[in-house]
């Protein structure tokens, strides 16, 4: 049987993906050294606002939405359907969680209205492609393009404006729970036992500070994240399981590949694919749910709030290789770019903010420009028709 | 066989079929996204909170039965289509119609900026290159024109200061604009990068640098919002038939005109349109015979962005005067006119007056219905989509016409006999 | 008698009109291998396509064992026990085999549950209760397993590992099937078939792509099954495989059985007199070579192909103006790269090559065609035509940048559309309309519009590959006198078939490709099919007359065969 996961890190670390994955680890640990070393040098303030538990915190919240457009988008993909409407999918549950919310005040209520709308539209789109043979790109542009108009549209009609009333937001544990410290309470550092031998206190002093700043570090994320992220962490498991190891998983994987030899082996094509879109709106919809409720608001302007996370949804899983932990990981990757501008715009060694808000974008250019071609699955795009010869 | 060829494959049953077929199909999905378009609008309705009633359904009432169920809706459809449509034009019905009239100048002011954007697309398009970036380098163009503009227009005034400036605003826009199309066209070319992706980015980074630009650098002082200094009249479009106030030339509209036939006549008579035609449906062909597939991509990229950015041009020098941020949604429109024309540079011309007055007519609506003008952005979106499934309409015209043998057999496999089983692809071409 | 495995009663199947098959009837003994013989056309695939509930018959029945049956789909047929291996195999390339064998059919598994359950199992067991031992506990297995989400990975590559022993497979259940061979490719698809429990076997034209080593491999894999009571019927139409491996052989012509022998009391003579109803001789006049200078050069050739696999490796000749340069080889042994190379459609990683003693290692596919180079591509589909254009546009495709198509950028249509009427005319391409687009010709058709437009363009040098496939038979004369009238003109060809018959005929000098090098270069006239065979194998027989050294005027006599 072939090792799923291993393959994938044969995969990703050969080629260019490798290169790029290498990198950006060398800089962060020459920036962790030097941060170390200076202190007081740009590179330190840069290390201590990357290394900052509210960086990381900040990162996982702001890859949410994207990481859930982008499992959902390799569902599509790899059964043989590019979904490039993933963006128009995050809009209409991102409005549609806050209305609910607005009317309901009830998180799974708004977090079920978020995937119910975005799986309307996914089915919309699946039918247009799998039983229309639309061509899936316009398509999938027209269904962006519909939800780019419709939220907004509909925001004005309720709210008389493009953004819409603000909504209570998704807590974090120790907010839903109540009892657990919340973020900022925890101790900076913990003090270790004292054993009254000397060189063991040195020793054990130097381990438990190490061990501990770790554990502090680690807590201090989970307790500053919201029930979102633990709902991503979530998808990102379960989705990688479903793909690698279930039949469901293979038959997703045939039917992008090579859908006629699933039709043979007895298997609906059509089927599969409805299933894998399907699977896909629903993915979205959680993460465009999480993006508007995380927030407490839907802002209709421009491009929306969702602002072009659909499109790099799809570069990350693209470059994720299809790999649901892969999509994850480059998320994070492009989440992360954004969210140490916030701590570099304090510490005033900032670039003016419309320049940082196209980074990632930049940053997408830039990682497509070096990846190149990506293998696409072999059917993907393109029509299935059972019992063509 | 690659996807990408596969991809074309499918582009090139939107491009190649019959030209009458065609027509109907665009024309049908006209008319349906109208249609869902009043089924939106009618929901809205139940949704926002109005006075009275402007619309009532109500179940029949025969003999004098009960009447079993009425809905009261806030928005009238049909007054709706009425003022999108007739308003748009500014009543061409009643008595003492003006064509000059002010409804008619926005909607010809739309119509000029989208031929541009429109055939944009469509250039890309019909060689292969799904160019969602024309809005980018509108954006791109636009600025470069107000800015070079700006700066030319101290050096000469009056009727010969049109006369250089408007030439040289467009050909500045028409620079710039082509070089930012250049840059999605390369990185496909010869990074293999996914321009569908690429546009969308540099989509995005075209509004956030014209943001951070015209914020920091050429930003009027006298002037809360973020623009340009407005430039004289003299180095506008002249308005000519048209009130000066309308934003709209006739001028542009005829260069718009003008550029459409250009670009068929590229098309369809020169060597480097038959080579953009051939490498747009089927790039191993076209490599066979001697096209360079990624000169032609970079090209074609380049004469797109270019016309993009000409779009761009005509939108500063003719309708606003100056350049300012929250640039409206040419691009997006020209995709939806791109493809509403079946990508035909003379179709380009006549899908923009029709969207032209979809937008114009927006505003109309909202003024005597409320309805908002988002709406128009939802019928972009429903047209794209219904243009892309002729399937859908072949189906309904085989229901309603049965036996009309409409989309035809597929001619079955030729009996297996090909050692290469390429022939049994044509069973594919429904 | 025995129950036929498969019988065949006045099965009729016609496509818009055309009769592929004509009231075909023809029973298949249980546990044989019989062969189904027929020239390109003949409705062989067809046949077996009703079989597999691909088509659904106009007329006529199947029984399969006794029972009549139809088969809707490929599905019914495969319940029905009948598996079909397609000439394009259909598997998944990055999946292994055991993930490809099981597809759709994986063995299930409930994640978490079963270990419960096997606990909760054996705690009953112990308790003296035994779940899921009864007819109803039975049941309810089958369909939990039925409905288990998640593969059991461990017991399908058990199934797969068992089958492949039992029929003698030597396949590796773990490796990926894009790194595998054609002819172990061939196997898991057969493996799929036995996996699905089939046991009547269609293969369609299983030796196409396969070498003569791996072809009998094959033949030995196909004695193994029916020895195990398996039924195999198999397409082809190649005389000596059917008979060598089949037990029976009916002929097919023109969509009608024309005949069924047993395979040990027929001559090939007898089998091609019924293939083609009439004496096959193919007879083409030749009149001797008289090579001039030397036009194509090519120095130590290397290129890879798609997946950065070598495809060519050390390649070298010359070919000259006035004869015909053959290459023969089974498909995929590199021709293909080789004359994407030559023709500037796929960069040489390393090597020369030389038009009429000009470097055109780096010039553009553009500079060559200016240069004189014609091109017969192998895909006309794909690379020859542009589907959607008309004949008119198509007629002027590599001709399109310069006189007399085209003059200052600008394209000269009405010269274009007079060229397409030639080309029509001249080689009887049907419908003659150039407004025609090239996809609504049939593909013998689109083949004669392309050796048309580029024999016609009066080259110096032609790279021909496949110039007949797809061809009627009446049309492949006229094409081979058309090659042939060139090389008296002078021209330099350069034939890639894999027809062997073609190259063998057409050819002056045959070179013999094998993985990507030249086994040798050979007189085709001189050449046994024996030697032929050995050489094509990449195995070099003693006594072969190699004439690698370009010779002078070869003498005639030889020319008619």
């Amino acid at each position: 049987m072939i090792d799923a996961p291993r393959a994938t890190v044969a995969r990703l670390v050969g080629g260019r993906r490798g290169t790029i994955a290498g990198a950006t680890v060398a800089v962060l640990v020459a920036l962790g050294a030097l941060g170390l070393l200076f202190p007081a040098s740009p590179a330190g303030i840069l290390a201590r606002a990357v290394f900052a538990a509210g960086t990381v915190a900040s990162a996982l919240r702001l890859s949410v939405p994207i990481a859930l457009a982008a499992l959902g988008g390799i569902f599509a993909e790899k059964s043989g359907v590019i979904n490039i409407g993933l963006e128009g999918l995050l809009i209409v549950a991102a409005f549609a969680a806050v209305y609910a919310m607005d009317v309901t005040d009830s998180l799974v209520v708004a977090f079920l209205a978020g995937v119910l709308a975005s799986t309307l539209l996914a089915g919309l789109f699946a039918v247009v492609c799998i039983e229309f043979r639309a061509d899936q790109i316009i398509a999938g542009l027209a269904v962006w393009l519909i939800a780019l108009g419709l939220a907004p549209f509909a925001s004005q009609v309720i709210y008389e404006a493009p953004n819409t009333d603000s909504v209570r937001t998704v807590p974090t544990v120790p907010e839903l729970v109540g009892s657990l410290p919340s973020a900022g309470d925890l101790p900076v550092r913990t003090d270790p036992p004292t054993l009254g031998v000397g060189v063991l206190d040195a020793v054990l002093a130097v381990v438990v500070g190490l061990l501990g700043r770790v554990v502090l570090f680690v807590a201090e994320v989970l307790l500053a994240s919201s029930l979102s992220v633990y709902l991503m962490v979530l998808a990102v498991v379960l989705s990688w399981y479903v793909l690698y190891r279930t039949r469901f998983g293979r038959w997703v994987h045939a039917s992008g590949e090579n859908p006629k030899a699933l039709d043979t082996a007895g298997v609906r094509v059509d089927r599969v694919r409805y299933a894998a879109v399907l699977l896909s709106g629903v993915l979205s919809g959680l993460g465009g749910a999480a993006l508007s409720l995380g927030l407490g608001q839907f802002t209709g302007n421009g491009a929306t709030m969702v602002n072009g996370k659909g499109f790099i949804a799809i570069v990350a899983y693209l470059f994720g290789n299809y790999n649901p932990v892969g999509a994850f990981l480059s998320t994070l990757l492009f989440a992360g770019l954004q969210a140490v501008q916030n701590p570099l715009q304090l510490a005033d060694i900032g670039v003016p903010d419309p320049l940082i808000r196209i980074t990632p974008f930049v940053m997408v250019v830039v990682v497509l420009a070096l990846v190149g071609r990506t293998r696409l699955p072999d059917a993907a795009g393109e029509h299935y028709e059972s019992g063509e010869e | 066989m690659s996807v990408r060829d596969r991809a074309r494959r499918a582009l090139q049953r939107l491009v190649e079929a019959s030209a009458t077929e065609r027509a109907l199909i665009s024309l049908a999905s006209l008319a349906a996204s109208i249609l869902v378009g009043a089924g939106i609008v009618l929901v809205a309705g139940r949704t926002a909170t109005c006075e009275e009633a402007a619309f009532v359904l109500a179940t029949p009432r025969p003999f004098g039965v009960p009447e079993l169920a009425s809905a009261g809706f806030c928005y009238d459809p049909v007054a709706v289509f009425d003022r999108l449509f007739l308003g748009a034009l500014g009543d061409p019905a009643s008595p003492g119609w003006d064509p000059l009239n002010g409804r008619m100048a926005t909607t010809l002011r739309e119509t000029a900026v989208l031929v541009f954007t429109g055939l944009s697309v469509a250039l890309a398009f019909r060689a292969g290159v799904f160019n969602i970036g024309t809005q980018g380098q509108l954006v791109v163009g636009a600025l470069a024109t107000a800015v070079a503009v700006l700066w030319a227009a101290t050096f000469v005034a009056g009727v010969v200061g049109t006369v250089v400036l408007v030439p040289f605003g467009v050909l500045v826009g028409a620079a710039f604009g082509g070089l930012y199309g250049a840059i999605p066209g390369a990185l496909k070319a010869y990074a293999d990068a996914n321009e569908v992706v690429t546009t969308i980015m540099l989509n995005f980074i075209a509004s956030g640098v014209a943001l951070y630009l015209v914020r920091s650098v050429f930003k009027d002082p006298a002037s809360p919002a973020n623009q340009t200094i407005p430039l004289p009249d003299h180095a506008l479009f002249p308005p000519l038939l048209f009130a000066p106030q309308f934003g709209v030339s006739i001028l542009a509209l005829l260069f718009g005109l003008l550029a459409a036939g250009g670009v068929f006549v590229l098309l369809r008579r020169t060597v480097f349109g038959y080579d953009l035609r051939a490498s747009g449906l089927q790039p191993a062909a076209a490599e066979y015979g001697g096209v360079d597939a990624r000169r032609t991509v970079v090209a074609s990229m380049t004469l797109s962005g270019a016309l993009g950015g000409i779009g761009g041009a005509v939108y500063v020098l003719m309708v606003l005067g100056k350049f300012q941020t929250d640039v409206p949604a040419y691009g997006f429109d020209g995709i939806t006119v791109a493809i509403l024309a079946g990508n035909n540079p003379l179709g380009v011309a006549l899908a923009a007056f029709l969207f032209g007055v979809l937008k114009s007519g927006t505003t109309v609506v909202q003024f005597a219905t409320d309805v908002p003008p988002q709406l128009v952005g939802v019928l972009r979106g429903l047209i794209i989509l219904f243009v892309a499934m002729p399937e859908f309409f072949r189906l309904l015209g085989r229901r309603v016409l049965p036996r009309n043998r409409a989309g035809g057999d597929a001619v079955a496999a030729d009996g297996g006999s090909e050692p290469d089983g390429t022939d049994s692809r044509r069973g594919e071409e429904p | 008698m025995t129950t036929p495995a498969v019988e065949f009663r006045d099965v009729t199947k016609r496509f818009s009109g055309v009769v592929a098959n004509d009231g075909v009837s023809m029973s298949v003994e249980a546990g044989s291998v019989h062969a189904l013989l027929g020239e390109n056309g003949a409705g062989k695939t067809t046949l077996m396509n009703v079989l597999y509930g691909l088509y659904e018959p106009d007329e006529g029945t199947i029984h399969v064992r006794g029972d009549p049956r139809s088969f809707d789909a490929p599905r019914d047929a495969i319940d029905a026990g009948v598996g079909m291996i397609h000439q394009h195999f259909m598997l998944v390339d990055d999946m292994t085999v055991v993930e490809n064998v099981t597809l759709g059919n994986e063995p299930g598994r409930w994640p978490l549950l079963d270990g419960i359950a096997d606990h909760a199992g054996a705690l009953a067991t112990r308790a003296g209760i035994h779940v899921g031992a009864g007819p109803l506990g039975r049941r309810v297995a089958a369909v939990a397993e039925r409905a288990a989400p998640a593969v059991d990975g461990d017991s399908a590559r058990e199934s797969v590992v068992e089958l492949g022993e039992r029929y003698g497979f030597d396949v590796d259940p773990d490796a990926v099937v894009e790194d595998v061979s054609v002819g172990v490719r061939q196997r898991v698809e057969i493996l799929k078939a036995l996996y699905r429990g089939a046991d009547i076997l269609v293969l369609d034209e299983p030796t196409a792509v396969l070498t003569p080593q791996e072809v009998e491999d094959l033949f030995s894999v196909l004695e193994e099954l029916t020895a195990r009571g398996k039924t195999v019927i198999f397409i082809t139409h190649k005389l000596g495989e059917a008979m060598t491996a089949a037990d029976a052989i009916t002929v097919l012509r023109g969509g009608r059985n024309v005949g069924t022998v047993p395979a040990e009391a027929t001559t090939r003579e007898e089998l091609a007199e019924l293939m083609v109803g009439r004496e096959v001789l193919l007879d083409v006049d030749r009149r001797p070579a008289t090579p001039g200078e030397v036009v194509l050069e090519v120095a130590d050739l290397a290129v890879t192909d798609d997946r950065g696999v070598r495809a060519v490796d050390g390649v070298s000749f010359d070919a000259r103006g006035g004869e015909i340069f053959g290459i023969a080889g089974v498909d995929g042994n590199g021709q293909a790269e080789l004359v994407e190379a030559i023709t500037g459609l796929r960069t040489p990683e390393s090597g020369r090559i030389r038009v009429d003693g000009r470097e055109v290692t780096d010039e553009s596919r553009r500079d060559r065609i200016d240069a004189g180079m014609a091109y017969v591509p192998a895909d006309r589909q794909e690379r020859g035509l542009v589907m959607a254009f008309d004949l008119v546009g198509n007629g002027v495709l590599g001709g399109q940048h310069g006189a007399p198509f085209a003059r200052g950028g600008r394209m000269d249509w009405e010269r274009a559309g007079d060229h397409a009427r030639a080309v029509l005319a001249a080689y009887d391409v049907r419908p003659p309309d150039p407004t025609a687009t090239a996809a609504s010709l049939s593909g013998g058709n689109q083949q004669k519009f392309v050796v048309g437009r580029e024999l016609e363009r009066d080259p110096s040098l032609l790279v021909a590959a496949h110039p007949t496939r797809g061809v009627d038979v009446g049309s492949i004369e006229f094409i081979h006198d058309r090659l042939l009238s060139l090389r008296d003109e002078q021209v330099c060809t350069l034939l890639v078939s894999s027809k062997l018959e073609e190259v063998r005929t057409l050819s002056d000098r045959l070179a013999v490709i094998n993985e990507g090098e030249f086994v040798d270069t050979v007189d085709p006239d001189a050449v046994t099919e024996e030697q032929l065979g050995l050489l094509l194998a990449g195995e070099r027989p003693d006594n072969v007359s190699s004439t690698a050294a370009v010779t002078a005027t070869r003498t005639g006599g030889d020319g008619n065969r």
